[in-house]
């Protein structure tokens, strides 16, 4: 293979399952079957990349074509790129709870009929459940004839309730995914609680626009931390001079109060045994007390940029690998919810999250709250709705004053580069001073 | 497995399917594309993909079942797949699949001269870095895709259509301080220029910097086609869905006939537009594909159905389906929606101009309502850019700023599957400082 200094395959193949419940119809309970590879070859000039569908059917001779045909298309590349030091290692996939293979198609669909049934309640006029399993062998090898695969599988579910009067529509959504099995049993309550809440939410008013004092849920500081830092912190952004973050390492950004880590090593939604670069995960923090300590790195992006650690790689199947968040999360601090609530004083409590985007060269971010309360002396008061927060991130995390005592973890896909990954993001209840709040309303 | 041989496991596909169910229908995507990826102003990364999807789905007694794979020769454990799931789905009111017709003519969303290669892909990254380098910025990535493929729909009542699309895309993204530009073109042909790509990206970022606080209130907005797409794609394009409308997901249900946007506005789905990116004569079920005129001067008038969910409300589909469900089901959706009225000079009178915005995603679907971070915008007046405004909000309602349309641009393009022109608001809620 003349000119290939390094190449490496990422085979990843597996089943899925869908399954739609609709209205108490069951729209559809099907399975799919996938299998894509990805070839990478490193040249002087660059990287040649080949993706490819059905890579078990090739001999060892049609991979070596594929591995020389991915050296020469880098011919038109131009950068000379260099790899940091191999990270070896990996991690166990925790055991299945409940084994999904091991239950029919046929009874996961009565189950969540079932599921679906509990948020039908007086107001609500369309119940739907969607469920997710995807089953994935993965196997890495590289041109250093390191080895190493892993099978997981993700699974869970989201259920959606809507409510209606005179016109207006409402909505209330929860969602619960896993690496750990089946999570799909005794979940009625969630059901209800969705449907409540759309049901709820008609009464809400808009929330009104200004800066104010904010409390977030775990749920959405969660959120926060992803778009206000943890994109910022992507090395590849970091190396192509699109970070506000760039060259800041060392630096105070944020009050003493704000830790923030991405660790894929941790058996939440975004684990990763090793990364998409065959690299050891682990823990990197990213703000450590309020300073910039660190980036998250591929093998590239280290060698190039420094701070922090590889084993941050992940792709979608049949995806060239990237530098991606995993499992994302503010610690907890020393606040009780109460204290934080009180501490506000005047304000609004946000809750739940429609997701966000950054700018990470501006270095602005929107995310998105389901709902909210009116704080009042401390107190939760009126409901509001459809409320986002925006911030720029070398500012706002000076304006976190409290964290809370307690980290909760949400699970969600999060996506760059046209691929989108599993994550989980989590925090502790968060109070910001100065925060954006962008609300239509005069409540 | 090779293409031509996929292609001719079709009828083994068919006949074994028709053993263990009413009607088969079988789907193939085939592709290959080439990409190149900048970092800064250096090519760092070429892709050379080959992309097989084959989808088979059976129905029953009313009763419909689906399944796919990367793998054609994995056709046998597919359709057993798409047997047992058959199996659970509810069964419904069910007419048929579509017979064959005559549906000749060229390929709509196909230029046979593109042809995928590094050194086009190339080309094109150079022109769009060198038109940035008109202006004072840093390019920190971008991107040139060709793509061409072979889309093939075959079922057990004698459909046979194949037709061959390309795809030609190009994006790049700069930056000068803190200030960032974005600007990217699509097309089925190599016929834009990548130099006005850069050129218009460098612009952005050059022009953004220093920019002004606007303090918060009411404001004459003009969005640019990018950030009228994103909007409208959050909350227009799901509640014009049949299947929401009959689900009590679309705010527009029981509106048809009655007013739903400004008098001047026409929305309509054009599938058999010439080189428009999802032309198609016939939809992912096979069903002929014709113009949808979902508002007409105003009037609400059409939903968008396909053959599932109109034969469960006693419609006709409306030769609305994609294969954008997942495994590979088809679902209702659009092929090119065009959005068009009286287009005037938009930039005369004093607004605020918005190329993009940060997060049209998190929109309500249901409701409409949204509040989103403005991207590159601009006071703009006397036809030109004025001062770039550093950062504020906008919040509102997609269903109510379809009654606020003052004008439409003449800066007709296409973002996606939407082709439609600067839009200028009237009352729009800006949340500043």
């Amino acid at each position: 293979m003349p000119g290939v200094r390094y190449y490496d395959i990422r085979h990843v193949q597996g089943q899925s399952t869908h399954i739609d419940i609709d209205n108490g119809v069951c729209e559809s309970a099907a399975s799919s079957f996938f299998d894509h590879a990805v070839i990478r070859a490193l040249s002087r000039n660059g990287w040649g990349i080949i993706t490819i569908d059905n890579f078990q059917e090739l001999q060892e001779g049609e991979i070596a074509t594929l591995v020389d045909r991915a050296a020469s298309i880098s011919a038109i590349c131009g950068e000379d790129i260099s790899l940091s030091p191999p990270l070896r290692g990996s991690v166990d996939v925790p055991p299945l709870e409940e084994d999904p293979r091991d239950v029919s198609l046929g009874e996961k669909t009565a189950i969540l009929l079932d599921l679906e049934r509990s948020a039908r309640i007086p107001g609500i006029m369309n119940t739907r459940v969607n469920y997710i399993e995807r089953f994935e062998n993965v196997g890495f090898r590289d041109s250093t004839g390191y080895e190493n695969r892993y099978e997981i599988c993700r699974s869970g579910f989201g259920v959606m309730a809507v409510a209606a009067r005179n016109g207006t529509l409402q909505m209330g959504y929860e969602r619960r995914h896993t690496i750990r099995g089946l999570n799909i049993r005794h979940q009625q309550d969630l059901a209800r609680e969705a449907a409540e809440r759309a049901l709820s939410l008609l009464d809400a008013r808009p929330a009104r626009g200004g800066t104010m004092r904010a409390v977030l849920d775990p749920e959405l500081a969660g959120v926060f931390a992803h778009e206000a830092v943890g994109h910022a912190s992507e090395a590849d952004l970091v190396q192509e001079g699109n970070s506000v973050l760039a060259g800041k390492i060392g630096e105070r950004i944020g009050n003493p109060v704000v830790t923030i880590v991405d660790d894929p090593s941790l058996p939440e939604f975004g684990f990763e045994p090793f990364d998409a670069e065959g690299s050891a995960t682990g823990r990197t923090e990213i703000i450590r007390k309020g300073v910039l300590a660190g980036f998250l790195h591929s093998r590239e992006t280290l060698a190039a940029v420094g701070n922090g650690r590889a084993g941050h790689a992940r792709a979608m199947a049949g995806e060239p690998p990237l530098v991606r968040m995993s499992n994302t999360f503010i610690e907890a601090g020393e606040s009780t919810r109460d204290e934080i609530l009180a501490e506000c004083g005047n304000g609004i409590l946000l809750k739940g999250s429609r997701g966000g985007q950054v700018d990470p060269g501006r270095g602005v971010f929107q995310f998105n709250a389901e709902y909210g309360y009116l704080i009042e002396d401390g107190e939760c008061t009126t409901m509001v709705r459809d409320v986002s927060l925006s911030g720029e991130i070398l500012r706002t995390l000076f304006s976190i004053r409290l964290c809370g005592n307690e980290v909760r973890m949400h699970q969600g896909y999060c996506g760059k580069g046209g691929q989108s990954v599993p994550v989980s993001d989590g925090a502790p209840y968060t109070l910001l001073d100065d925060a954006v709040v962008g609300g239509s309303g005069d409540s | 497995m090779r293409w031509w041989a996929a292609v001719e496991i079709l009828d083994d596909i068919l006949t074994a399917g028709s053993r263990s169910a009413d009607e088969v229908e079988v789907y193939l995507i085939e592709g290959r594309s080439v990409s190149a990826e900048l970092k800064r102003s250096v090519v760092s990364r070429s892709i050379e993909s080959r992309h097989f999807s084959l989808s088979i789905r059976i129905i029953t007694g009313g009763r419909i079942g689906t399944s796919s794979t990367s793998n054609p020769a994995d056709w046998r454990r597919c359709l057993e797949a798409a047997v047992a799931s058959g199996k659970l789905a509810t069964p419904q009111v069910w007419n048929g699949l579509p017979g064959p017709q005559s549906l000749g003519g060229p390929d709509l969303s196909w230029d046979p001269a593109v042809d995928p290669g590094a050194a086009a892909v190339q080309g094109m990254l150079e022109g769009m870095v060198e038109g940035a380098g008109r202006h004072p910025v840093q390019v920190t990535s971008g991107s040139a895709t060709m793509s061409t493929g072979t889309v093939t729909i075959a079922n057990s009542h004698g459909i046979g259509y194949s037709r061959n699309q390309s795809l030609v895309s190009a994006s790049l993204e700069t930056i000068r301080v803190n200030s960032t530009g974005y600007e990217f073109e699509t097309s089925c042909s190599c016929d834009f220029d990548p130099a006005s790509i850069g050129d218009r990206a460098g612009f952005l970022a050059a022009s953004s910097v220093n920019g002004k606080d606007i303090p918060t209130g009411t404001y004459d907005v003009i969005l640019s086609p990018l950030a009228a797409a994103q909007l409208i794609s959050a909350v227009l394009v799901p509640a014009l869905s049949g299947r929401n409308v009959h689900a009590g997901r679309s705010k527009l249900a029981g509106s048809l006939g009655m007013q739903v946007a400004d008098g001047a506005i026409s929305v309509y789905d054009d599938p058999l537009l010439p080189r428009g990116l999802g032309s198609t004569r016939w939809d992912a079920e096979g069903t002929p594909t014709r113009k949808i005129p979902f508002i007409r001067d105003g009037i609400l008038g059409e939903f968008a159905y396909d053959l599932k969910t109109a034969y469960r409300h006693g419609a006709e589909s409306t030769g609305s389906a994609l294969r954008s469900g997942s495994g590979g089901l088809p679902a209702i959706g659009h092929h090119n929606m065009v959005i068009v009225g009286p287009e005037t000079a938009l930039m005369d009178e004093p607004a605020v101009y918005i190329q993009d915005v940060v997060g049209a995603h998190t929109a309500n679907p249901l409701s409409g309502d949204f509040s989103v971070e403005l991207t590159n915008p601009f006071n703009v007046r006397d036809g030109s850019y004025e001062t770039p405004i550093r950062k504020a909000m906008i919040a509102g309602n997609v269903f109510d700023l379809l009654f606020r349309i003052t004008g439409l641009g003449r800066d007709r393009r296409t973002i996606g599957s939407l082709i439609l022109p600067s839009i200028r608001l009237k009352d729009q809620h800006i949340i500043g400082v």
